[in-house]
């Protein structure tokens, strides 16, 4: 039996987010959304991160970070890419400094669209990205 | 059984002679490694002669006494000191070294000495067995590891120069005056030894000559010669009593009142040899000289004559104020320095707080006089003795190879000399973890202190308590400091190999000791110390030891726990060092780390040493004074009850 | 049944008992919150899922120290339920604070290095409180062991109002509760950077968490020994001490190492301290 639909632990980062999207997902931790009760945690560790969600796009300075995060989170692990501007750079795609989505740097799982993404999406998202963990826990098992 | 003791005492005395006359270093290292190995063997014939039963008393062959051959030796002693400190500008040893002349001789050309009985010269039962063990085996590997450090430390000191000849000419006369101290029943003749002792301490650590360390030489021998003239005037006070120079004799029970002032006295040479509070100064500054000095003052022979000679004092002490007063300024003195020791970055100045923590408990146990704290007073002598060695050796060769002495700097040693890690593992288990040492010994304490009435039973507890934390931290910051690792060097690997054979072989066999007598724990409880503690209160037998087999099963598991990881570790290769979190910087095994703005910094890992909570200095300082007070307070209430 | 039995059940029950208790605590926590927490099996899950996660190994030492770490701390509770001197398993359990303080210090993370030292400073901070609370009910009933102390006729716990209200006081650090959370988070906290896990995954986090719920299962034991006349008082008596843990963790915010510090030994020193020395200057 897995247990990674019944414990999927976060680790959240901000890449260029305007923090829209960032303030939707700890809406999510809050009172109104709780996702506590389907047992998200959100962990500061990549090393205890199951889901790595990325809010905001890739730029010159957080490539290194963001391929870090990624490179120290243990498998099987799934990315969800949080906001327009995670999937593909929204409005600042043709910005001098911004690469595009974070699918530029790390492989992407799941797009979670919105400008800022609903918590409701947010959880959506997540959960089609524990059916992922699910997928990959089960090939690599 | 006195052919072998006069063997002992002789043949060092010989050997250090002869040493005096040799320059050539093969020869001197020939001559070193063979006598070692007399001693050691005289040692254990010594021992296994004596057998395992009660105490024995016998004389010099024929029936001698040593008769006026004391005073010679006083009068020698006194006149070293003399001259040594008056070419050196210093008017306190004069002093004190005349005053015990003084004494010596109004009692011998006075007529007032009396005479000892031949037959009861020397004492010998299962303490002193304990105590010619320790010397005699440590004594030599202390000796042989030597030989590799010298040559080594003379190379990175050379101004020290060819003195090679009479630092190994004073470990063999220290050894001889050890053997002697040990086994002497006759008050006089142990002073002698005491201030032999006394004499060789203050050679070696005034080894390098310079402004500094004979500095702290002279207070070595300020503060041992107070301890020296305090037993002199013991002797003064003892000598119209009918025994009263009988060690034996005096100590089969509790002092009467009358004779409180010279056991307090004695009590007093005691604490200053050992360096308990406020005398511990001199036991710091003696860190200045070469690691074996300091390894063999601290732990198996110069501070050991101190706690001896209270452990022996123990059953006079039971049971009255002065005893009382004794043990806490043991168990203060404890207290005191494991708190200072946390603050401490240089790891000999750890181990020498750590020895005087360990001898303060010893000096508690001492002084509270029951037999189960005998019994710990004895197990930790021997443990410590065997640990701290070990420590003091390794140390002495990490020194020598990473030249320094800072413990930051001695991080990642699980990579860089993981067949020393291994060793300083040992060490530190030895010390602390292995419950089969220390931490029996400590939980014993603390049951027994739960039997001790009144304020001075709370206080121990407490203290014990909060002394014993404080040891966990600060052998806890060593311990993650050597457990750490990265991928090294090529070159690196190249400084472990330069350590001497001389060096590996004692540091060797002082590992295999530990874990030897760890593992022999029961028996050494049940065939030596126990007996030994039962005989010296005429107790009723018992058990002192209670354990039960899931202790043993933990204890075997934590002792050799450390020291097993370390060499299982020291074989894997494969792992990525360089993955650990930096907040998602790229770090790499350098220890570099890329920074704001493209730069990068060196990640610098510290140990916390309370900095802001507890002031070393100060907390030295007032550890100094109260014991000071204590000890007054132990002196005058010596003189009250003998009024 | 014999006293070794009884360990033996502790070593297989305890970690049960503190995955619930766990459990419960992230539920208490929640409804503080307002929010309605996860479900009460909900840390079995995640310690579940730690060990089907991968387990990096930042150097090779970490992992056999976190075994050490588990297998002290259930060899601390085992033995103190299981007839051993119980002043002797204060001596284990210190050991076994001991090989997490190792294993977090022994990777190059400045991070993880930083709560090692501070639950260095915490176990400083702890541990002669632990030592004077075990020799005092030892003294008080005269006896060594836990059964022996639950047979006792002589009531701990009005003897020891200090040491019980120390106990409090320090059973805040050891169950990893705001403010005295100084060398990692724990649920419910959300923090950004968990200090001396910080480098440890999957199987590894999981010893982690096995070896705390056998430290709560192990605390829980203690007050059995102060409430030794009723062993329902007694977990009653703990429900509500921790329960009172978990409002100070949700209304607190953590302290620096050195008011931790100072704050322990004084209230070890006088209340503690207080309470053995009028023990031994009233009792026998």
């Amino acid at each position: 039996m897995s247990l990674f639909k019944r414990s999927p632990w976060i680790l959240h980062y901000d890449g260029s987010s305007c923090n829209g999207c960032d303030i939707e997902v700890l809406a999510c931790l809050t009172p109104l959304y709780d996702v506590e009760r389907f047992g998200v945690v959100n962990t500061g560790n990549p090393k205890h991160a199951d889901i790595l969600l990325v809010t905001g796009s890739v730029n010159e300075r957080n490539i290194e970070i963001i391929t870090n995060l990624y490179r120290q989170m243990p498998s099987p692990k799934v990315v969800v890419a949080v906001g327009a501007c995670a999937c593909s750079g929204g409005i600042f795609a043709r910005a001098y400094n911004i690469q595009g989505g974070i699918d530029q740097v790390v492989p992407v799982d799941v797009y979670v669209p919105g400008c800022a993404a609903r918590p409701e999406s947010i959880i959506d998202g997540v959960v089609q990205g524990i059916a992922a963990l699910e997928q990959k826990r089960r090939r690599t098992a | 059984m006195s052919e072998l003791i006069v063997f002992l005492v002789a043949f060092p005395l010989l050997v250090s002679g002869v040493l005096l006359l040799v320059t050539k270093g093969t020869v001197r290292n020939a001559i070193v490694v063979v006598a070692c190995g007399v001693v050691a063997a005289a040692s254990l014939v010594t021992v296994f002669a004596f057998g395992n039963g009660d105490a024995v008393f016998f004389g010099l062959p024929g029936g001698l006494t040593p008769g006026h051959a004391i005073l010679v030796m006083e009068v020698a002693i006194a006149l070293f000191v003399v001259v040594i400190s008056l070419r050196n500008g210093r008017i306190m040893a004069p002093i004190m070294a005349l005053a015990q002349l003084g004494i010596a001789l109004y009692l011998d050309l006075g007529g007032h000495l009396p005479e000892p009985d031949p037959q009861r010269l020397f004492w010998f039962d299962r303490l002193t067995m304990v105590m010619v063990l320790v010397i005699g085996i440590i004594g030599p590997l202390i000796c042989v590891h030597a030989l590799g450090y010298m040559r080594d430390y003379q190379r990175s000191n050379p101004q020290i120069g060819g003195r090679r000849t009479s630092f190994f000419f004073l470990l063999f006369l220290f050894l001889a005056a050890m053997f002697g101290l040990v086994v002497s029943n006759d008050l006089p003749m142990l002073h002698v030894f005491w201030e032999i002792t006394t004499l060789c301490s203050f050679l070696l650590i005034g080894y390098t000559r310079t402004k500094e360390t004979v500095g702290y030489a002279f207070n070595a021998l300020n503060m041992n010669l107070l301890g020296g003239l305090g037993f002199s005037v013991a002797i003064l006070l003892l000598a119209g009593q009918p025994g009263g120079l009988d060690l034996a004799r005096l100590t089969t029970g509790p002092a009467a009142a009358t004779l409180l002032p010279a056991i307090a006295l004695l009590a007093l040479a005691g604490i200053t040899k050992s360096a308990q509070m406020p005398f511990s100064s001199w036991l710091l500054g003696a860190m200045y000289a070469p690691s074996p000095t300091s390894a063999l003052l601290h732990s198996s022979t110069m501070v050991k004559a101190g706690v001896f000679l209270l452990l022996r004092l123990s059953p006079a002490m039971a049971g009255s104020g002065v005893g009382t007063l004794v043990a806490f300024v043991g168990l203060l003195t404890f207290l005191f320095v494991s708190l200072v020791a946390v603050t401490e970055q240089n790891t000999k100045k750890v181990l020498a707080y750590s020895t005087i923590g360990s001898l303060g408990l010893i000096t508690g146990c001492a002084g509270i006089g029951t037999p189960e704290l005998l019994w710990v007073g004895v197990m930790i002598v021997i443990f410590h003795a065997v640990a701290k060695a070990l420590l003091f050796l390794v140390v002495g060769t990490l020194e020598n190879r990473l030249y320094t002495k800072d413990m930051e700097n001695f991080d990642t040693l699980l990579s860089r000399m993981p067949r020393v890690s291994v060793l300083a593992l040992t060490g530190i288990a030895g010390m602390f973890i292995a419950p089969f040492g220390i931490v029996v010994a400590k939980w014993t304490a603390i049951r027994a202190f739960l039997e001790v009435p009144g304020f001075a039973g709370a206080s121990f507890l407490i203290i014990m308590a909060f002394g014993s934390s404080l040891t966990i931290f600060y052998w806890g910051k060593l311990l993650i400091k050597v457990l750490s690792m990265r991928s090294i060097e090529p070159y690196e690997r190249s400084i472990e190999a330069r350590v001497t054979r001389y060096e590996w072989f004692a540091e060797i066999a002082l590992a295999v000791g530990v874990i030897g007598v760890a593992a022999c724990l029961g028996l050494i409880s049940d065939h030596v110390v126990g007996p030994y503690a039962v005989a010296a209160f005429s107790a009723a037998p018992r058990v002192f030891l209670h354990l039960d087999p899931a202790m043993v099963v933990v204890m075997l598991v934590a002792v050799l726990f450390l020291p097993a990881l370390a060499l299982w570790s020291a074989r894997r290769s494969s792992y990525d060092e360089a993955d650990f979190y930096t907040s998602g910087r790229t770090a790499n095994a350098g220890h570099l780390m890329g920074a704001a703005l493209g730069g990068t910094r060196t990640v610098t890992l510290r140990n916390y040493y309370l900095d802001g909570v507890v002031n070393g200095a100060l907390v030295f300082r007032t550890g100094t004074l109260v014991c000071g007070a204590v000890l007054l307070a132990a002196g005058l209430v010596a003189l009250a009850v003998a009024r | 049944m014999s006293p070794f039995a009884w360990g033996l059940v502790f070593v297989v029950v305890a970690p049960l008992f503190g995955g619930l208790l766990a459990g419960a605590d992230r539920i208490v926590s929640a409804r503080m919150q307002g929010r309605v927490g996860p479900p009460l099996l909900q840390p079995f899950y995640d310690v579940g899922k730690l060990f089907q996660k991968e387990a990096r190994q930042v150097n090779p030492v970490v992992e056999p120290l976190l075994l050490g770490h588990l297998g002290f701390m259930a060899a601390a509770g085992g033995m103190a339920i299981g007839g051993t001197d119980l002043i002797f398993t204060a001596f284990v359990f210190a050991l076994a604070a001991l090989c997490l303080v190792l294993a977090a210090g022994s990777v190059n993370s400045p991070y993880s290095f930083a709560g090692a030292e501070r639950e260095l400073v915490v176990l400083l901070a702890s541990e002669p409180f632990f030592i004077l609370m075990l020799a005092a009910i030892c003294k008080v009933t005269g006896e060594s062991t836990f059964a022996g102390v639950l047979a006792s006729p002589v009531l701990v716990a009005p003897q020891l109002p200090g040491v019980m209200l120390a106990f409090l006081f320090v059973a805040t650090i050891k169950l990893r509760k705001s403010p005295f959370d100084i060398s990692t988070s724990h649920h419910p906290h959300q923090e950004l950077v968990s200090g001396l896990t910080s480098d440890m995954s999957g199987r590894l986090l999981a010893y982690v968490e096995l070896a705390h719920w056998y430290e709560s299962a192990l605390l829980c034991a203690f007050v059995l020994l102060f409430f030794n006349w009723s062993v329902p008082l007694g977990l009653l008596a703990f429900a509500i001490a921790y329960g009172l843990e978990v409002l100070v963790d949700n209304s607190t915010s953590r302290a620096k190492w050195q008011l931790v510090l100072r704050s322990t030994w004084a209230v070890t020193l006088l209340l503690t301290g207080g309470n053995v020395l009028a023990l031994f200057l009233v009792g026998r």
